[in-house]
């Protein structure tokens, strides 16, 4: 299968600031269009319109973690089977597997670069398309 | 570096000296969650609150390239962790787990002063560059 272009991110993110980073970083440097949410009912209420290429989860949020949300999304036509990453800086052994489990393509571990974090996602991005791994999306 | 890049680190930096400058506020509405939680040590909600200020603050400074105040966040949120299971297990371990708590607080806010203390001074703020 052709590797589809990566263009739309859908991202929900409760930390304000590192929300604005990473949005930052993934418009101006990577020059995609990223939908930012502060939680789980926002991405909802925004996600059949902006129909994302790609999810991009915080694990630890309140209310509705990453997990949590990752489950919701499935369950929406639009986002059903729109890959999808962690970022997480809580990582303690067996997490990385856990998550992976859950059906996303990788973790990204908290701190990460934001000057680098664009490139990063397109490699997921891409091995996944070109089945580097078999974790599904 | 092209201008997406020089734009993108301006706005890097302006974000991370907003960071620096809220900072004692931060800390401080912590301290008071953590004060209100200890005198309701079972109130789930308050301590969900609470921890999550912390895990917020942890990762918002690694972010920024503060890493003394994400590793003394860090270790107050280990520290709070444990405290937690033991006023839930009331097992005997709270009195040695509060005061590694007061430690991390204090190391938490002597490391933002530290931190706004650099940056009034216009050194490094800590934050990354």
């Amino acid at each position: 299968m052709p590797e589809p272009t990566l263009n739309r991110i859908l991202y929900v993110e409760d930390d304000a600031d590192i929300r604005t980073i990473v949005t930052m970083s993934l418009e101006k440097l990577g020059k995609f269009r990223v939908a930012a949410c502060d939680s789980c009912a926002e991405a909802l209420a925004l996600v059949d319109d902006f129909r994302p290429d790609l999810l991009l989860l915080d694990v630890m949020m309140p209310d509705v973690d990453g997990p949590a949300t990752l489950q919701v999304l499935r369950e929406r036509v639009s986002t059903a089977s729109a890959p999808a990453i962690f970022v997480t800086a809580k990582v303690q052994t067996g997490d990385i597997e856990r998550y992976r489990k859950l059906g996303v393509l990788d973790v990204i571990i908290k701190p990460f670069d934001p000057m680098v974090l664009p490139g990063q996602i397109e490699r997921i991005w891409q091995q996944h398309w070109s089945g580097a791994n078999d974790y599904g999306g | 570096m092209t201008t997406a890049d020089e734009e993108f680190r301006r706005e890097f930096t302006r974000l991370s000296a907003a960071f620096v400058a809220e900072l004692p506020q931060r800390v401080q509405i912590l301290s008071d969650d953590l004060a209100a939680w200890l005198s309701a040590p079972r109130e789930a909600l308050m301590f969900e609150r609470l921890s999550h200020r912390v895990h917020q603050l942890k990762g918002a400074g690694s972010t920024f390239g503060c890493n003394g105040i994400s590793n003394a966040a860090a270790v107050l949120e280990q520290h709070l962790a444990a405290l937690h299971s033991a006023a839930s297990s009331a097992s005997g371990g709270t009195a040695v787990a509060l005061e590694e708590i007061e430690a991390a607080i204090e190391a938490l806010r002597d490391e933002t002063n530290r931190v706004c203390g650099e940056s009034a001074q216009g050194g490094k703020s800590g934050a990354r560059k």
